[in-house]
C-alpha cells in the first residue's frame, strides 16, 4: 500500500481543500491516538506517585512525588508495587492466571494444530460432516445456564482443569490453521508418505515446522484471551477464592472501592477508617490495573503482526 | 502400517456388522460414562464428593474423602475401605480401557477385528471383576459402619451408575462375544493387521470430536431444566415435570414479562446503536488511508488497536480512574481549571447509559474492526483509482466510488453478522459497568439470564427457558442472514 500511495502522492497537485482535509485528519488522529493511549498513561502516572498527592488529585498529566521539603515535584517511586505482595488474595490469583496462560494455551495450539491438520485430510470418514460438527460450535451454544449446569454435571467447577480441559477445542483456531496447511505445497507432504512417514510423523516433522507462524498467531491470540478470563472464573470458582483469575480479582477490588465512591459522592457518612481504606483500595485498584495491563503492553509490540495476520487470515473462509 | 490405502476391504456380513455397530456404540458410551459423575459406579457412600466420576474416584483419593473427614478418623469407614474402593475403580477403568481399544480396533481389515475383538472378550469379564469389588468395598463399609452402629452418617447404597455399568459390562460382552463368532477366521497366513485410512483419520480425530460433543453439545441436554421445577440440589424426575410451564410464567407473570421487556428493549437499544455505528470503522479505514505518511499510519494503528486487548474489567477499572469522584476528570476540574464542587461520579448514574456503552465499545473496538477495512483497502485494484483521476475525479469523487463501494461486500458480511447477533451483546461489559443506579437500563439478555439464573437468584429452570428462546432466536435469525446473503450475494457467510 505505502509505495503505491506514495506515487500516488507525487501524481496529485494539492489544492487548498486537499491541504485542510489533510490537517483535519492528522488532528482528528493524533486526537483519536490520544484518547485511546492517554488512560493507560493515566493509570501509570498514578501508580508511581506519591500517593497523597494522588488522593488529592494533583496527579494528572506527569507523576509527582513529595520532596525532602515536603514540596511536590516531577518524580516517580515505585513503592506501591513493592507493597503489592501484601495485597491479600493477589498472589494466588496472579499464580493460577499465568498458569491457565501457560497451560491452556498450549494445549489449545497443539489441539487446533493437530485438528486443523487432521481436517485438510479429504479421506477422513465422514470428513466435511465431521468440520462442519466443529465449526457449527462457534455460532450456536445451548445457553449459559446449561453450559453451567453441564460444568457442574462434569465435576469442573471449583476446579482449575476448569480454565482449560473446556478451551482446547477452539473451532476458529481450528479452520485458521487448517486454511494455512491448505497452502502449503502438497508435494511436501506426499514426498514423505512416500518414504514410508506415517500420519503423525509427517505431521510432527513437516507440517508443524512449516506453520509456526499461524500456530504463533493463535498462540497469541489464546494468551491474551486466557489473560484477559473473566467470567469462567465468575461462574464456576464460587467455593475456590484461591482459583478466581487475576481479572476476577480486580473486578472485586474496583468494586469494592466504588461502593465506597459511591457512598461519599451521595453526601453519606464515611468514617475514618472507610475514608482510609479507600485511599489503600484506590491505590490497589490502580496498581493492581497496572499490573495485569502490563504484560499486554509489553508484549503488544512484537505481536502486533501476529494480531493482524491472525484477524485478516479469519477475513478468508475456511 | 503406510499411508497407501492397499489394505483389502474383508466383507462384513451383515450380522457380523449389526454386532460391530452396537459394541462400537456401547464403548463409546462406556468411555464417556468414566468421565460422567452421575454415572459413577463407585459413589457407594453419599460421602463421596457428588462431583466426583468413576475416573476421579479412582486416581484422586482426596477427592474421594473430602467430604468424610470425621467418619475416616473415627473409623466409621477406614483407609482400607477407601483404597479397596479406589483399586476396584481403577481395574474397571483398565478394562473399559480394553473395551475402547477393541472398539478402534474392529474398524480395521479382518485380521485386526479378530485379534482386537479379543480385547473387550478379555476387558469385559475385567470390568465386572472390578465391579464386583466394589460391591465388596460396599459390604467392608456396610459391616464396618454397623459396628460402629453409625449406618445413617454413612449413607450407604448402590448408586444407579453400578446398575449402568453391570448393562454396560453385559452389553459390551454379549456384542463383542457375537461380532467374534459371526467374523470368519483369517485363513490368509501372511494378512497383517491392517486400517483403512479413512478410519484411522478418523480415530485421530476422535478425541477432539469427543471434547467439543462434551463441551458444546452435552449443554443442550441441559435444556430439559426448562420441562422442570428444578431447585439447585435436587433432583429431576416425573415428579417435578411441569410441562411448558415456565414458557408460559415468561409471558403471563406480571413482573417477570415486564422485565423480559425492558430487558429486550435494553438489548435491541444497545444492539441497534451497535449496528447503527457499523460504518465508523470504515470511515477510520477510508480516512486513515488518505494520510500520506506510512509512519504515522502504523503509529494510530498500533496505539488505537490496544484497548481491543484489555478485558471489559480493565476496561471499567480505566473507566473509573477517568470519570470516577475521585477521577481524572474531576481532579482536573478541581486542580486545574479550580473549579468546586466538582465531585460528580459520572458512573454512578442512569443517564444515556445506552450511548455511554456505546462510546465505551467504540473506543475499544474501532481500530481493531478498521484492521479489515485497512486490508481491504489495501486490495483495490490502484489502475481503479489512476483511471478516475484521467477522468478528472478528486479524492472525495475516488473515495466515494472506488473505495467505498470496494468495501460494501465486507461491510456486508459484518453486517449480517450482528443482525444475527442482535440478541447477544454478551455479559461482560454490562455487568462490570452495571450498579444500582443504572442497573434498569444497562441490563441485557445475557446479563438477565445469568443475574436470574446464577448471580443474584437461583432460578435455573426459568433463566433456561429465557436462555433456550434467546439460542432458537438466534440460530433462526443467524440462517435468514445466511439466506438473505446468499440470495443477494450468491455466498452464505457461515
Amino acid at each position: 500500500m505505502s509505495k503505491k500511495e506514495k506515487s500516488q502522492a507525487t501524481h496529485i497537485r494539492r489544492t487548498a481543500r486537499d491541504w485542510v482535509f489533510d490537517i483535519a485528519i492528522i488532528v482528528f488522529f493524533c486526537l483519536f491516538t490520544l484518547i485511546c493511549v492517554f488512560p493507560f498513561y493515566y493509570l501509570l502516572i498514578n501508580t508511581i506517585s506519591d500517593n497523597d498527592l494522588v488522593t488529592s488529585g494533583y496527579v494528572n498529566f506527569y507523576p509527582l512525588v513529595k520532596s525532602a521539603a515536603g514540596q511536590a515535584v516531577p518524580g516517580i517511586q515505585i513503592s506501591n508495587y513493592v507493597a503489592l505482595q501484601n495485597v491479600q488474595d493477589l498472589g494466588s490469583s496472579v499464580l493460577v492466571t499465568v498458569a491457565r496462560t501457560i497451560l491452556g494455551t498450549a494445549l489449545m495450539v497443539i489441539t487446533s494444530a493437530w485438528a486443523g491438520y487432521l481436517v485438510t485430510k479429504q479421506k477422513m470418514w465422514k470428513r466435511s460432516f465431521w468440520y462442519r460438527f466443529l465449526v457449527i460450535t462457534m455460532y450456536f451454544n445451548a445457553g449459559l445456564v446449561p453450559w453451567y449446569m453441564n460444568m457442574l454435571m462434569m465435576g469442573l467447577t471449583d476446579n482449575f482443569l476448569a480454565y482449560i480441559i473446556p478451551g482446547m477445542v477452539a473451532p476458529y483456531n481450528i479452520i485458521l490453521v487448517k486454511t494455512y496447511i491448505e497452502s502449503i505445497p502438497t508435494s511436501l507432504e506426499e514426498s514423505a508418505v512416500i518414504d514410508g512417514a506415517t500420519t503423525s510423523r509427517v505431521w510432527l516433522k513437516i507440517i508443524l515446522p512449516l506453520s509456526v507462524p499461524i500456530l504463533a498467531t493463535i498462540a497469541i491470540f489464546g494468551a491474551v484471551g486466557n489473560w484477559n478470563s473473566f467470567q469462567d472464573s465468575l461462574l464456576l470458582m464460587n467455593n475456590r477464592p484461591d482459583l478466581y483469575t487475576l481479572q476476577h480479582r480486580l473486578y472485586i477490588y474496583l468494586n469494592s472501592s466504588s461502593n465506597l465512591g459511591a457512598m461519599m459522592s451521595q453526601g453519606g457518612q464515611v468514617s475514618e477508617q472507610a475514608a482510609q481504606s479507600l485511599l489503600n483500595q484506590r491505590v490497589i485498584r490502580y496498581t493492581v490495573s497496572m499490573v495485569s495491563i502490563i504484560p499486554i503492553l509489553l508484549v503488544y509490540p512484537f505481536m502486533q503482526r501476529y494480531f493482524v495476520k491472525g484477524i485478516m487470515l479469519g477475513a478468508v473462509k475456511g | 502400517m503406510t499411508g497407501k490405502a492397499r489394505s483389502p476391504r474383508n466383507p462384513q456380513t451383515g450380522l457380523e456388522r449389526g454386532f460391530l455397530w452396537v459394541f462400537r456404540g456401547a464403548a463409546l458410551i462406556t468411555g464417556m460414562a468414566l468421565f460422567f459423575p452421575p454415572a459413577n459406579p463407585g459413589r457407594i457412600s453419599g460421602k463421596i464428593n457428588q462431583a466426583a466420576s468413576l475416573f476421579t474416584t479412582g486416581i484422586s483419593r482426596d477427592t474421594v474423602t473430602n467430604n468424610m473427614g470425621r467418619i475416616l478418623r473415627s473409623q466409621w469407614i477406614t483407609d482400607g475401605d477407601v483404597t479397596l474402593l479406589m483399586i476396584s475403580c481403577l481395574v474397571v477403568m483398565l478394562g473399559v480401557l480394553a473395551c475402547a481399544a477393541g472398539g478402534c480396533m474392529s474398524l480395521g481389515n479382518r485380521k485386526m477385528r479378530k485379534t482386537g475383538l479379543v480385547l473387550p472378550l478379555v476387558g469385559a469379564p475385567i470390568m465386572g471383576a472390578g465391579l464386583f469389588l466394589i460391591h465388596r468395598a460396599y459390604e467392608s463399609m456396610l459391616a464396618h459402619g454397623t459396628s460402629a452402629d453409625k449406618l445413617d452418617k454413612l449413607e450407604l447404597a448402590i448408586p444407579a451408575g453400578f446398575a449402568v455399568f453391570v448393562a454396560l459390562t453385559g452389553l459390551l460382552f454379549l456384542t463383542a462375544l457375537g461380532a467374534y463368532l459371526a467374523t470368519a477366521k483369517e485363513k490368509d497366513p501372511a494378512a497383517k493387521m491392517e486400517m483403512e485410512e479413512k478410519y484411522r483419520l478418523f480415530l485421530m480425530m476422535l478425541p477432539v470430536i469427543l471434547l467439543a460433543f462434551i463441551f458444546c453439545y452435552l449443554p443442550i441436554w441441559g435444556w430439559r431444566y426448562a420441562f422442570f421445577d428444578y431447585t439447585p440440589g435436587s433432583d429431576i424426575g416425573p415428579q417435578n415435570y411441569v410441562g411448558f410451564k415456565w414458557f408460559r410464567f415468561l409471558f403471563t407473570d406480571p413482573a417477570t414479562s415486564a422485565d423480559l421487556v425492558r430487558v429486550l428493549r435494553n438489548t435491541l437499544a444497545m444492539s441497534g446503536l451497535g449496528i447503527a455505528t457499523s460504518w465508523l470503522p470504515i470511515a477510520f479505514a477510508v480516512l486513515l488511508a488518505e494520510v500520506r505518511s506510512t509512519k504515522f499510519q502504523r503509529f494510530v494503528q498500533t496505539f488505537t488497536t490496544i484497548p481491543n486487548f484489555i478485558s471489559w474489567v480493565l476496561v471499567y477499572a480505566i473507566a473509573l480512574s477517568i470519570f470516577s469522584t475521585d477521577g481524572f476528570i474531576n481532579s482536573f476540574l478541581t486542580n486545574v481549571l479550580h473549579q468546586t464542587g466538582a465531585n460528580t461520579n459520572y458512573l454512578q448514574s442512569a443517564d444515556h447509559t445506552w450511548l455511554k456503552m456505546l462510546l465505551w465499545g467504540t473506543w475499544k473496538g474501532v481500530g481493531w474492526s478498521a484492521i479489515i477495512y485497512i486490508a481491504g483497502i489495501a486490495g483495490i485494484d490502484q489502475q481503479l483509482y489512476e483511471a478516475a483521476r484521467v477522468d478528472g475525479a478528486n479524492r472525495f469523487r475516488c473515495i466515494w466510488h472506488i473505495t467505498i463501494p470496494g468495501l460494501i461486500p465486507t461491510y456486508m458480511v459484518m453486517l449480517l453478522m450482528s443482525i444475527a447477533g442482535i440478541l447477544s451483546n454478551g455479559m461482560e461489559q454490562y455487568l462490570v459497568f452495571s450498579n444500582a443506579v443504572n442497573k434498569d437500563v444497562i441490563e441485557v439478555l445475557d446479563l438477565y439470564v445469568y443475574n436470574i439464573g446464577i448471580g443474584k437468584s437461583q432460578q435455573i429452570s426459568l433463566s433456561t427457558v429465557v436462555g433456550v428462546s434467546k439460542s432458537l432466536v438466534g440460530i433462526t435469525l443467524l440462517f435468514l442472514a445466511n439466506g438473505i446473503s446468499r440470495t443477494v450475494r450468491g455466498e452464505s457467510i457461515i
